[in-house]
């Protein structure tokens, strides 16, 4: 047991402790009693000469009282005993003060811990930061920029490159569950079988599959641990089991632990062999999988981008349709995103509050130091030292820090709760909590906070001298060097909070577009989701199945109208392909890209999309007639500016046919909410021959709740196949909404933050200017009895907070616009309107800050010169 | 008490108390009082052990964990607080008693030089 232990255990016995010293010194004496008796004194000589020998018991109690170790923690139980006093004995200050510490750390307390669970937490991968992500970059054909690659890219890639140790792909795959219970789609993704190598990862049961089964397209899975408990009940002998998926046997070798997720999103439930058939291992075209590597130790990603980039020129140089350069990005950033920048805008945002509130108790504790300045003379005249007197304030700073943090940890958790939706899909529905990190997090904060802000007053205070503190109250104890401390930090928190209205104004304006953006379709009362038409290879029973399930939704009680599309808008910017223009030369298909999406004859109608010109298809459009085309604004935009596209023809991929443009429809953003406008093509469904549509997106309008209808659409798309999946159930404000909650999120979270810090500046102004008032109340006086009047001293103390405030108010524009700059990635290339912003931000925080200083300038001047000279 | 001799009485120096009271332990359990008498009489009477100084070193080993204490009766049989050396105080006191012995080796050399100082 080390003598911590073992003093602290004393400290717990302590009158024991205490009364056994007792007894063992009187042992002691007694002893000594004795044995002047036995050299022959008597007993009244004896007793008197023993205690001659021992001297003053007292004495010898207290300095063997010293070595247990106590003093300290005594003095410390002593200030802590007086803070807890002082904390009740003014409620109204100890109430803001730990209401603004809490503000602070609560604040701060759930961005770190979003932060530590996005950005810090290490990734279920060996080594995870050797880990890259290569991108085509298909900036050159302009649909997108970082493209998925091709699994002939990764052959080559593997063969030749000198970078990473490996490299693996995951292209997407369906998954048709059935057999046992209801027909489920579920995600998974088609992987090459050196996907689990490349990540470092082990399955928790059973193995992952061979190069050997990945060439000869072997039936083996690696199912998730979710899809094992959830459909199978985690059954102990799951491996091996031979399962139906997409119809076919299939046999699971092996569950993939809990934590274990990968790009592009948490739920994928299965994992199979990526097998590629002949014709994709030479086909640079086919732009379908995510491609993962790590590093060979010793080479940065920098070095690996310059690489690549040779490479990529190379390998696909022989295609001139192909991507002649990649990017290369590290794992982490891959899978944070937008969401990096939205949670270090808002660390940085809850950082200033923290500074704020941090500012104001500062200020708060100074204000009250004076005040108690001649508790501290007294304390100080009875001998108490500089340093013990540091101690005991800080002491009852640390009761505060105590109180504030805990206040804070509470008021955190509707801020978790909240921050959740920031989480990237990549990582999941992923759960923050308080883990021992974020506790330990905040109470160093909180700790340090008040250490740091605490200690200037504490030195303040601490350098009455007793004369001075024991003359008077605490009149003129500090002079113009106290308010200059005081107004420069009065000038940071309003700088700070500046900022902050100004970053949050940008970030609501840029919201407000995003938000009001026209999505080229009515979002409202319409019901999506997926049928797989794996079961229906045939062209014809393909159409034939998709028309039917069309039939059967619009017969149901609610629905209006329904349609299809291959894709779900908003959801995909896969499918897309190289074009040319009538009259262009073959050479121009290396150049040109388009999205493309199959539809229903009413689509269009369905969504709400709206007609530029020409018109939407007609019944007319058959598979046998012309085969016609409709495209989107940015595909218009792009050849045909100020010109009609309609009657001019394209072709597309190595179909041969030409398609005529028939119409021109207003811009939709496949690819997402918010990305950037990219060209369309619009087929019918009839007239699209290409077979590699593997799922069809059902559109439904409705009269009544899209989500109450979901029942009866199973029922009817059952009634039709009863082993046919419906994948993917939501409503397209539920698409939005989710691709929305990043801006929505951090503008939320951003303005609550700079709300608070506006609240709480102008409180710090309110402070510092009523405290002054306070310590001036003799000198207003006397200048009233001279002849100020009211007015002038109304002028005086209001010129001064306003002062304050501007000058606040210029370094924090200038700040700002350092802070906006950085802030650049989550503006989703929008330009804010910052002249605006600067009036509205600037007007609101003078008429706070005027407010904050007219009620203690008006007390001053309401001050009656009679009352306060009396008090001297 | 009358005693004999040129140093009627030497001061303790800073730190030998301990290691004199664990010395004193060595030959076996006891009590203050009895450990203070022993350093006296065993230093014909030339060290004499303060009270005041006394228990708070005796606490402060055992704070250390150097030795040990437990009431027990004392010859006459009365209850008394018995100090015992742990197996850490005797790992201690060699220490401390080889540091000692080459100090005072080396204050011997020093004040009493050998002869080749004085022939030269």
């Amino acid at each position: 047991m080390s003598s911590f232990f073992r003093k602290l255990r004393w400290f717990a016995q302590r009158r024991d402790k205490e009364a056994e010293l007792r007894e063992e010194l009187r042992f002691h004496l007694e002893e000594e009693a004795e044995e002047n008796q036995e050299r022959g004194l008597s007993e009244n000589e004896a007793t008197r000469a023993a205690r001659l020998e021992f001297g003053n018991p007292t004495l010898v109690e207290e300095s063997t009282h010293a070595e247990w170790g106590w003093p300290r923690l005594e003095q410390v139980a002593r200030d802590a005993g007086y803070g807890l006093r002082q904390i009740r004995r003014n409620p109204t200050f100890s109430a803001i003060a730990i209401a603004t510490l809490a503000l602070g750390i609560g604040g701060i307390t759930a961005m770190f811990s979003a932060v530590y669970t996005v950005l810090i937490r290490p990734q279920p991968y060996a080594d995870a930061d050797r880990l890259v992500m290569i991108w085509d970059d298909m900036s050159k054909n302009d649909v997108a920029k970082k493209h998925n690659s091709t699994p002939a890219e990764w052959i080559e890639w593997r063969r030749l490159n000198t970078v990473f140790t490996d490299l693996a792909t995951s292209q997407p795959g369906e998954a048709t569950l059935s057999g046992d219970g209801e027909p489920e789609q579920v995600p998974a993704r088609k992987v090459s079988w050196t996907f689990w190598s490349v990540l470092g990862v082990q399955p928790m049961r059973g193995r992952i599959f061979t190069e050997d089964e990945d060439n000869k397209s072997v039936h083996v899975i690696v199912i998730s641990y979710g899809l094992w408990q959830r459909r199978f009940g985690g059954s102990s002998d799951i491996v091996g089991r031979k399962i139906s998926l997409n119809d076919e046997t299939y046999e699971v070798i092996g569950v993939m632990p809990q934590t274990f997720y990968f790009m592009p999103s948490r739920d994928i439930d299965i994992w199979m062999p990526a097998s590629f058939p002949a014709w994709m291992r030479s086909n640079f075209t086919w732009h379908d999988a995510q491609i993962v590597a790590r590093l060979k130790p010793g080479v940065t990603p920098e070095q690996a981008r310059q690489s690549m980039q040779a490479l990529s020129l190379q390998v696909t140089a022989k295609d001139f349709r192909g991507p002649h350069s990649v990017f290369v990005v590290p794992l982490r950033e891959e899978i944070a995103g937008k969401t990096q920048a939205a949670l270090i805008l808002l660390m940085c945002a809850s950082s200033a509050l923290l500074l704020i509130a941090c500012v104001n108790l500062a200020n708060l504790l100074l204000s009250r130091s004076a005040v108690r300045g001649r508790e501290v003379a007294v304390r100080a005249a009875l001998g108490a030292g500089r340093g013990r007197l540091i101690a005991q304030f800080l002491t009852e700073g640390l009761m505060l820090a105590v109180f504030g943090v805990i206040a804070g940890l509470i008021l955190a958790v509707p801020a978790m709760r909240f921050l959740e939706r920031l989480v990237p899909e990549a990582m999941g529905a992923a759960h923050l909590s308080f883990d021992w990190r974020v506790l330990a997090f905040s109470a160093v904060v909180g700790v340090a906070a008040v250490v740091t802000f605490g200690l200037a007053p504490a030195l303040r205070c601490s350098r009455v001298s007793p004369q001075d503190g024991l003359r008077d109250s605490g009149r003129a104890t500090t002079g113009a060097r106290g308010h200059w401390f005081q107004y420069s930090l009065i000038v940071a928190e309003t700088a700070l909070a500046v900022v902050l209205l100004i970053c949050g104004g940008l970030l609501l304006q840029t919201f407000q577009h995003l938000r009001n953006a026209d999505l080229g379709i009515r979002k409202e009362k319409l019901l999506t989701f997926e049928t797989p038409l794996f079961r229906y290879a045939d062209f014809d029973k393909r159409v034939a199945f998709v028309n039917a399930e069309i039939e059967k939704v619009r017969e149901i009680p609610g629905v209006v109208n329904a349609g299809s599309i291959n894709l779900i808008p908003f959801t995909n910017f896969a499918h897309a392909t190289f074009y040319r223009l009538d009259g262009q030369p073959t050479s121009s298909f290396a150049s040109q890209v388009t999205l493309i999406r199959s539809v229903s004859r009413d689509y269009f109608a369905v969504v709400g999309a709206q007609l530029h010109e020409g018109r939407f298809f007609s019944p007319s459009d058959q598979r046998s007639g012309v085969t016609v085309g409709i495209v989107n604004e940015a595909f218009a935009n792009r050849h045909f500016a100020g010109d009609s596209p309609i009657g001019r023809r394209f072709q597309l991929g190595d179909e041969g046919h030409w398609y005529t443009i028939v119409g021109v429809v207003k811009q939709i953003r496949e690819s997402g909410v918010l990305d950037e406008e990219k060209p369309a093509v619009y087929r019918v469904n009839e007239q699209c021959d290409q077979m590699g549509d593997m799922q069809a997106g059902i559109v439904v309008r409705t009269a009544v709740d899209p989500a109450s209808i979901v029942p009866a659409v199973r029922r009817a798309i059952w009634s039709l196949d009863n082993n046919q999946p419906l994948a993917r159930i939501q409503t397209m404000e539920e698409i939005v909404d989710r691709q929305l909650s990043t801006p929505s999120q951090s503008t939320a979270l951003l303005g609550a933050f700079a709300l608070l810090a506006l609240l709480l500046a102008s409180l710090g102004i309110y402070g510092v200017l009523s405290y002054a008032v306070t310590q001036r109340t003799n000198e207003i006086g006397i200048r009233m009895a001279l002849g100020a009047t009211s007015n002038q001293i109304l002028l005086y103390f209001g010129r001064r907070g306003l002062a304050l405030t501007l000058t606040g108010l210029a370094i924090g524009l200038v700040l700002a616009t350092i802070a906006s700059r950085l802030m650049s990635a989550l503006l989703y290339g929008f330009q804010p309107e910052y002249v605006p912003t600067v009036a509205g931000v600037s007007l609101i925080l003078l008429s706070v800050a005027a407010l904050a200083c007219f009620v203690p300038a008006r007390r001053a001047s309401r001050v009656n010169p009679v009352i306060a000279l009396r008090n001297e | 008490m009358t005693r004999s001799g040129v140093p009627s009485q030497v001061g303790l120096l800073q730190g030998t108390l301990d290691l004199l009271i664990l010395r004193t332990l060595l030959a076996g359990p006891t009590h203050g009082h009895a450990i203070a008498k022993h350093i006296q009489r065993t230093s014909e009477e030339l060290l004499q052990v303060e009270t005041g100084s006394l228990y708070p070193a005796l606490h402060r080993l055992e704070a250390k964990g150097w030795i040990s204490a437990s009431w027990a009766l004392s010859d006459k049989g009365k209850r008394a607080r018995f100090y015992r050396l742990t197996a850490l105080g005797r790992k201690q006191l060699a220490a401390e008693q080889s540091k000692w012995e080459a100090f005072s080796r080396a204050m011997v050399l020093i004040l009493n030089p050998a002869d080749q100082g004085e022939t030269q």
